[in-house]
């Protein structure tokens, strides 16, 4: 799913992730740690809470790890979704809208 | 309540759902893209498969989730419900209903063709993605520019405009109390395929929630398992269903999970707000959600025996039925009773407010009851009318107030008897929307391209003409498919829409249900007709028929114009069987064609076949009810008017034409010798086909209400008979079948069958 871009890479989230999706989600995250990441989440269309939990793991690690972090597109019922449970994501949305 | 009839529960309100989907894919087809009809469709496959996966209806469940994710897509906006769209949505919606029957009747429906739907859906849903999925991801944009940029632990108030989810309204909850939840799932709750994500949305639906997601424990991604549980939730949510009302929504959650809830007497806002870690309100509008919920939930649960999900508390909220089912034993009567709104909320997710409230709230009846009770108000409507009249007759003293009194009461029962009927009155659109699905077929088939257009499918009628319908109508469409409308190509080039249009509208008229079916094809081809009559002996090559008449040969037995005989119609068993029926219910069918610019065909029916305004008769000594809806006019017969004819036929001359007298005690066999209609009286009745006779009866004592009893379920069917009922005084009176015995008075003799279906 990574594609390689000059400076960052980005991943493309899949439509549902579910259960099932979690630890194939974390696997290709793992996959691109230490890189600035921009996350296409323009086709998630379900987003489980077990997914939530991998992307905002992710966004501590980045974090941690001094790597940009963010979400280039994202889909509306991805945004409801985190809005829902009461996810913040609005940071690492608004990074990317300013850059 | 055993799971059988809840299982039959389940079935009926897929047959509604059935209809919703329906009619909500026949709004989109004529351009609708109102977003509530798109979502009223999605939910309705969506119940449908909610239900189905509790009680392990795989191929129902699987059917319906493609079906559901291409509709998903349409919602979303992904997908444009065009033309082609629909055409195969519609043909998913009959698939999904061969499924429902199959699921609750046995019998297996057409794998392959469900097949391909099933890979028509998936390819629509697939194909079209790509290529829109930069639409929604701009969408969010605009709302980002104005959001402060918030400090990396997060958690900040959002200012939150409720402008971006278009215009939802915000329920107004002002004395609804605030419940505080701490909610922290376990890693069962996601193993057994629930989703914390549903729960908190159901959650948001029953009231104004404002959230905390409480990542502490969340380790780093390296240290991580994918599917433990770190998330837990502070909730605060004002709603009226209350603590319960709460605890309801989690209610198959609860033993996965850690759950606090209490009520707190201060508002929501001042709770949050002396909170340390503001919360996150909740937009109001998740439909765009929906998708999530059943979706995952049917997916995670289908590698774990959805047989046994009933047991389990796994999708509990997507399934109303079983929900309400789970939560009888083990709950008070009280729990349970939300437990089913809650889950009928989860059902029906977008529903708004003001959806909820435009439904009237109806129960469902078992319809023998009804007939009961409908039966028990016709025989005190007789018993009424003999009390009365034995009031008449032992009554010398002129005025009593018990007059007054058998007056008030009969009307009473005339009220208790138009509301009994009104019960069983429904309205005619599921036969309506049945032929909406015969026309694709037909059109499919056939290679022409139709167009159904119905009107008045609010219309109602009784329960027994609406079942009794379906099947005359179907022959009807199918002909007028198959028959009426020309092939595109040869449309095109009459300068007509190569779309062909069938037109079915149903309308109240004086007192009876007037159901007319018009095509813009290419009207009767009398010639044809007329030829094929005649190749099949039903006329004289040189008879001189009216064109009329000559439409009317189609209603003959055996007759039909089709060159080739295809397995829509032409089996020759079309039209007079549609006729037969149609008399069966006390109706009549009419046809006018016009050549090159289709044909109409009429039928009228009585609006319930309980009752019938009749007028008693006497003919011979015996007491007859004529139905009135069949007489025109009456007249006394003068000597001057009659006019013999022949050896015995008779002539009544009426304002200078003249009309066959029909001597009915002859017809019936009443008596031997005619009478003579000077002593009688000449009833002027409407016969099939236009013409008019005129019955001669020897008297007429009355006009009034009586209720049909059925000779055939009591006795045995009487040629010239329609049926029987009880009059005031105690007697039986016979109810005449018009129709039957003006065609023996023109020389058939009174058959078994019905067979008498005139020809005109």
């Amino acid at each position: 799913m990574a594609s390689k871009k000059a400076a960052q890479k980005s991943l493309s989230l899949a439509p549902v992730l579910d259960l099932n999706e979690a630890t194939a989600l974390r696997d290709k995250l793992m996959a691109l740690k230490g890189s600035d990441l921009a996350i296409d989440a323009s086709a998630v269309e379900r987003v489980g809470a077990l997914c939530a939990q991998v992307l905002m793991a992710a966004a501590k690690t980045w974090e941690a790890d001094k790597r940009s972090y963010t979400f280039a597109k994202a889909s509306e019922p991805f945004l409801k979704t985190m809005q829902l449970i009461g996810v913040n994501i609005e940071h690492l949305l608004a990074k990317e809208i300013q850059r | 309540m055993d799971m059988n009839e809840i299982k039959e529960i389940f079935f009926q309100e897929c047959e509604e759902q059935l209809a919703e989907l329906e009619s909500g894919l026949l709004k989109l087809n004529d351009g609708d893209r109102d977003p509530e009809t798109v979502n009223a469709v999605f939910r309705a496959v969506h119940s449908i498969k909610g239900g189905a996966g509790a009680f392990g209806l795989d191929d129902l469940v699987s059917f319906a989730h493609v079906f559901e994710t291409t509709l998903d897509c349409v919602r979303s906006n992904k997908l444009d419900p065009n033309q082609d769209v629909l055409k195969v949505m519609l043909k998913s919606a009959d698939v999904l209903a061969d499924l429902t029957n199959a699921a609750r009747d046995g019998g297996g429906v057409d794998e392959a063709r469900s097949k391909q739907l099933i890979r028509e859906l998936e390819a629509l849903a697939n194909g079209e993605m790509p290529a829109a999925s930069e639409a929604p991801a701009a969408k969010p944009a605009p709302a980002l520019v104005a959001t402060p940029v918030a400090d990396d632990e997060g958690f900040q108030p959002i200012p939150f405009s409720f402008d971006d989810f278009g215009g939802e309204e915000k329920p107004v909850e002002p004395f609804a109390p605030t419940c505080e939840i701490l909610f922290h799932p376990k890693r069962e709750l996601y193993a057994k395929g629930n989703e914390a994500t549903l729960l908190l949305r159901d959650l948001s639906r029953i009231g104004e929630m404002s959230i905390r997601c409480d990542m502490d424990s969340l380790p780093p991604l390296e240290d991580m398992n994918p599917e433990e549980a770190y998330f837990s939730w502070k909730i605060s949510i004002a709603t009226e269903k209350g603590e319960d009302g709460v605890r309801t929504v989690f209610e198959f959650a609860e033993w996965d999970c850690d759950l606090e809830v209490r009520t707190v007497e201060e508002d929501h806002e001042a709770e949050a707000g002396k909170d340390e870690l503001p919360m996150q309100p909740v937009p109001f509008d998740l439909s765009i959600l929906d998708d999530g919920d059943d979706d995952a939930t049917g997916e995670a649960d289908e590698p774990a025996a959805p047989l046994s999900s009933a047991n389990t508390a796994a999708e509990s909220n997507v399934v109303p039925i079983a929900a309400a089912s789970r939560a009888e034993p083990s709950r008070s009567e009280a729990r349970a009773a939300p437990a089913v709104q809650q889950a009928a909320a989860a059902a029906n997710p977008a529903a708004s407010a003001a959806s909820a409230a435009a439904a009237a709230p109806t129960i469902r009846v078992d319809l023998d009851r009804v007939d009961r009770l409908i039966n028990l108000v016709g025989e005190l409507v007789i018993n009424q009318a003999m009390l009365s009249q034995s009031v008449i007759e032992n009554d010398n003293t002129g005025v009593s107030s018990i007059n007054m009194g058998l007056e008030e009461l009969q009307q009473l029962t005339r009220e208790i008897q138009d509301s009994v009927m009104a019960i069983r009155a429904q309205p005619v659109k599921p036969v309506f929307q049945r032929m909406s699905r015969i026309v694709r077929e037909i059109a499919d088939v056939t290679g022409k391209s139709v167009r159904l257009i119905t009107e008045g499918e609010n219309t109602e009628v009784d329960k027994t003409v609406i079942d009794k319908l379906a099947e005359p109508l179907t022959h009807m469409i199918r002909n007028a498919v198959d028959h009426g409308l020309e092939a595109p190509e040869k449309r095109e080039a009459l300068g007509k829409n190569p779309e062909g249009t069938v037109r079915l509208t149903a309308k109240h008229r004086s007192g009876r249900i007037v159901i007319e079916l018009a095509d813009d094809g290419g009207g009767i081809n009398r010639e044809k007709v007329r030829q094929k009559a005649i190749d099949n002996d039903l006329i004289a090559a040189d008879a001189n028929l009216s064109d009329e008449e000559i439409d009317n040969l189609i209603f003959h037995a055996g007759f039909s114009t089709a060159d080739k005989i295809s397995d829509i119609s032409g089996r020759g068993v079309g039209m007079d069987v549609v006729k037969r029926s149609i008399q069966a219910l006390g109706g009549r069918i009419t046809i006018s064609s016009k050549p090159g610019q289709g044909s109409v065909f009429t039928m009228s029916l009585p609006l319930t076949l309980a009752v019938l305004d009749g007028m008693v008769v006497t003919v011979a000594g015996q007491t007859l009810v004529v139905p009135l809806t069949a007489i025109v006019e009456t007249l006394q017969p003068e000597a001057s008017a009659i006019h013999s004819f022949g050896a015995s036929q008779r002539l009544i001359s009426i304002r200078n034409s003249f009309c066959p007298l029909v001597d009915v005690g002859r017809i019936l066999n009443f008596r031997s010798t005619q009478a003579d209609p000077v002593d009688g009286v000449a009833l002027l009745v409407e016969s099939e086909g236009g013409g008019q006779r005129a019955l001669m009866v020897d008297a007429i004592q009355g006009q009034r209400q009586v209720v049909i009893k059925s000779l055939e379920a009591n006795y045995t069917h009487v040629p010239g008979i329609a049926a029987a009922t009880i009059l005031g005084d105690g007697r039986v009176a016979l109810i005449l079948d018009v129709d039957a015995v003006v065609a023996a008075s023109r020389g058939q003799s009174l058959k078994q069958e019905i067979s008498l279906a005139a020809t005109g």
